[in-house]
């Protein structure tokens, strides 16, 4: 026998209902925005509020405390015409590009250990984030000093070692002293993405890795077609979000070198403060700061449709 | 054109004003604020938060608040103070700040020429750091002077028992001292004080000048700067080691007290800190002059002043508190509270007791006829920052140690310097 149901309450139309604020809030369109509200605003007044702003500065002449003059795209001309902001530039792809590399791996060969199951791997956990945890500008100083040409432990090893004879010229030296805050900015960041991808790994069934090894893989193999597809895009969210912070770093490399020796660890966030801040160059500081927005909003949207097509 | 800020700044304030109705004119304010850089020497601070504030709030009731910035950061504390145009109603100033914040501070010409008139006569050339417009916009309390710092006892060693007085003779006791184990250490990096401390002097007693007193023709490149670079290459050279090109200024501060460098440019805080710290380096430390060059001795001009806030709600009791501050009966009491920190820009001062129980900062004093701000002789302009904070003359000289030849290093910075200063 055919069992008529019942039709579908409909909702009361808005007209003839009694209007109550518990029914306005608990209105879908209402409610939804209502929780989004928070989100939105803190948004708003801290990340698009000063983004806008320092777009507004970056096209003016706006020396400190006095009004701006439109300029247009004038401070970019002169950026253009800067030897120094090209070697700004260069430094910071160079810096961004080797240590997204070195941590992207050792992020990922971290995280691998720490999958696996051994005595005191809740410690070695613990013990692999406190480069991350430490405030940089305390970290900073202990490399300050790890590095430093009289007292670097460093020198010290290898010289007691006999693997040289005299100190390297860590920060003094132009090519040692990128690759220091490669180092340093290597060591604070991998943490970052071992955590990252660790939790990555943890949501791949051990099934998985059971069928594979039944079939007969290598470990390369089950590396290769089991966790590297599943982690992918963890992999390459990590990669955005790293390759951003490192784009805009500061308190390493200002506590480090400052920029030195002679420009060759400048970069785009450090050049910026120094027109800024020091120049009292605000318009020009901003312009400078803001030419780190291209190539990180192309690797953005890159990434984001990769992610999409994924 | 007005800014975004000042548009919000003005609605606000109006809604305040109408909400809140007129203040009474004759209220005196609780309490003042005063942002200074924090002193490398403590019992001056201290003095000033503890003797000096307590003094006045006795004396008329209100509270000065001493707000320590840290040291290198009040430029940027004072940038935040000038751009929201709210906090302190008095900072402390450096270099030539007083001219990139004119329109934020108030004139105090009458403090000034009553200062002036009591212990004056003030030295001609601090009105370069803080007169902008042919109006006081600092009162200078005292110059931070960069010297020679050396150790007389590895001088002696190598048979020089007086401060080389050129600099082709520093340089050849530098050379004995290196062979000795004793290089010496002298910033070529990105600091804020010790680089520009003694490149700039180096400049100018070879006759070399970034750019003219217009402000519009830039001198850099000639041959007396060429002599100036082709001298620090030979200094950097012979005396000292490849560190010294990526120095701040902490580092030649520790590499003197780690006993790696024999002589060094830094302020008489080495010496303060020594005497508190290392007894024994302090002993064998001394101070000297610049040595001069062909064209001359100079020395860097960093005048510590404090200026009022146009912010300020009561600007005439900011007025009335640094009329008290550097009246005598506190000056000169705060000023010996400095151990000699601050060399005073003031005649009347000539002899004063702070100068008496150390002989070693004699010259700190002495140095102070010498010296001039950082682009001189060019206007203490914007353009004069730029080229600070780009780090022109110190990147010129740096590549050059590093071993870039003489006319590329020149070529490079005057094409920075024309850049900066607009010349087409």
């Amino acid at each position: 026998m055919a069992v008529r149901s019942e039709p579908l309450a409909r909702p009361a139309p808005v007209f003839g209902r009694p209007l109550s604020l518990r029914g306005v809030v608990e209105r879908e369109g209402v409610f939804s925005w209502l929780m989004l509200a928070p989100g939105v605003l803190f948004l708003l007044a801290f990340v698009a509020y000063p983004f806008f702003y320092g777009i507004f500065l970056s096209l003016q002449d706006r020396p400190v405390a006095r009004a701006g003059v439109f300029v247009g795209l004038a401070n970019f001309v002169t950026l253009a015409h800067d030897a120094v902001f090209w070697q700004v530039t260069r430094n910071m792809f160079i810096y961004a590009s080797v240590t997204t590399v070195l941590k992207l791996g050792g992020g990922l060969a971290m995280a691998l250990v720490m999958n696996q199951h051994f005595r005191g791997k809740n410690l070695a956990r613990a013990s692999l984030l406190l480069p991350f945890i430490v405030p940089t500008a305390l970290s900073t100083i202990a490399w300050m000093w790890i590095l430093d040409p009289t007292f670097s432990v460093i020198n010290w090893l290898l010289l007691h070692g006999g693997v040289i004879t005299t100190g390297f010229s860590w920060l003094g030296n132009a090519t040692l002293a990128m690759v220091s805050i490669i180092i340093v900015n290597t060591w604070r960041g991998m943490p970052f993405y071992g955590i990252t991808l660790l939790a990555g790994l943890q949501t791949i069934s051990p099934d998985l890795y059971e069928a594979a090894a039944i079939d007969g893989a290598t470990t390369r193999q089950r590396f290769r077609y089991v966790t590297l597809p599943i982690i992918k895009p963890v992999l390459v969210i990590v990669t955005m979000f790293s390759v951003i912070f490192t784009f805009s770093d500061f308190q390493l490399i200002y506590a480090l070198t400052h920029g030195g020796p002679a420009n060759a660890t400048q970069v785009y966030a450090t050049y910026a403060f120094d027109l800024g801040m020091t120049g009292g160059q605000l318009g020009m500081g901003a312009a400078v700061a803001l030419s780190m927005l291209p190539a990180l909003a192309l690797l953005i949207v890159v990434l984001t449709l990769y992610l999409r097509r994924e | 054109m007005s800014t975004r800020r000042e548009f919000l700044t003005t609605a606000l304030a109006g809604g305040a004003a109408t909400a809140l109705g007129p203040r009474r004119a004759s209220a005196a304010p609780k309490s003042m604020t005063v942002a200074r850089e924090s002193s490398f020497i403590k019992p001056f601070d201290d003095f000033f938060a503890q003797k000096l504030a307590a003094e006045y709030e006795k004396l008329t009731g209100i509270k000065i608040v001493y707000e320590a910035v840290s040291v290198g950061g009040m430029l940027t504390r004072l940038t935040t103070i000038a751009e929201t145009k709210s906090g302190p109603e008095m900072v402390g100033t450096g270099v030539n700040w007083p001219w990139l914040f004119d329109p934020s501070l108030v004139d105090v010409t009458d403090l000034a020429t009553e200062i002036g008139k009591k212990v004056g006569p003030w030295h001609d050339n601090v009105l370069d750091a803080v007169v902008v417009n042919k109006k006081w916009k600092a009162l200078p309390w005292g110059n931070i002077g960069q010297l020679e710092v050396y150790r007389t006892d590895w001088f002696k060693e190598v048979g020089v028992t007086k401060f080389p007085d050129n600099w082709e003779d520093l340089l050849a006791a530098g050379r004995l001292l290196k062979k000795k184990g004793h290089p010496f250490g002298f910033e070529l990096g990105h600091g804020f004080g010790d680089n520009h401390g003694w490149l700039y002097p180096l400049l100018w007693s070879y006759g070399g000048r970034e750019v003219d007193k217009d402000g519009k023709t830039v001198l850099l490149d000639s041959d007396e700067t060429a002599k100036a670079v082709d001298f620090c290459r030979r200094f950097y050279k012979e005396t000292m080691f490849e560190d010294v090109l990526g120095w701040t200024d902490v580092n030649n501060n520790k590499a003197f007290f780690g006993e790696q460098i024999s002589c060094t440019n830094n302020a008489s805080s080495i010496l303060v800190v020594g005497k508190r710290d290392f007894p024994d380096i302090a002993k064998v430390t001394d101070h000297a002059l610049n040595p001069q060059g062909p064209k001359g001795r100079f020395h860097i001009m960093q005048a510590a002043s404090h200026a009022i806030m146009t912010h300020a709600a009561d600007q005439a009791a900011a007025k009335a508190f640094l009329r008290w501050l550097y009246d005598d009966k506190q000056l000169s009491r705060w000023l010996d509270a400095g151990e000699a920190y601050y060399a005073p820009f003031l005649d009347g001062y000539e002899n004063h007791p702070m100068w008496k129980p150390e002989p070693r900062y004699l010259p700190y004093k002495e140095s102070l006829k010498t010296t001039h701000l950082h682009g001189w002789p060019g206007p203490p302009s914007h353009a004069m920052s730029e080229s600070v904070a780009k780090y022109v003359l110190v990147d010129m000289f740096a590549k050059a140690c590093r071993g870039d030849s003489t006319k590329d290093v020149i070529a490079t910075a005057t094409g920075q310097l024309k850049q900066i200063y607009k010349v087409k």
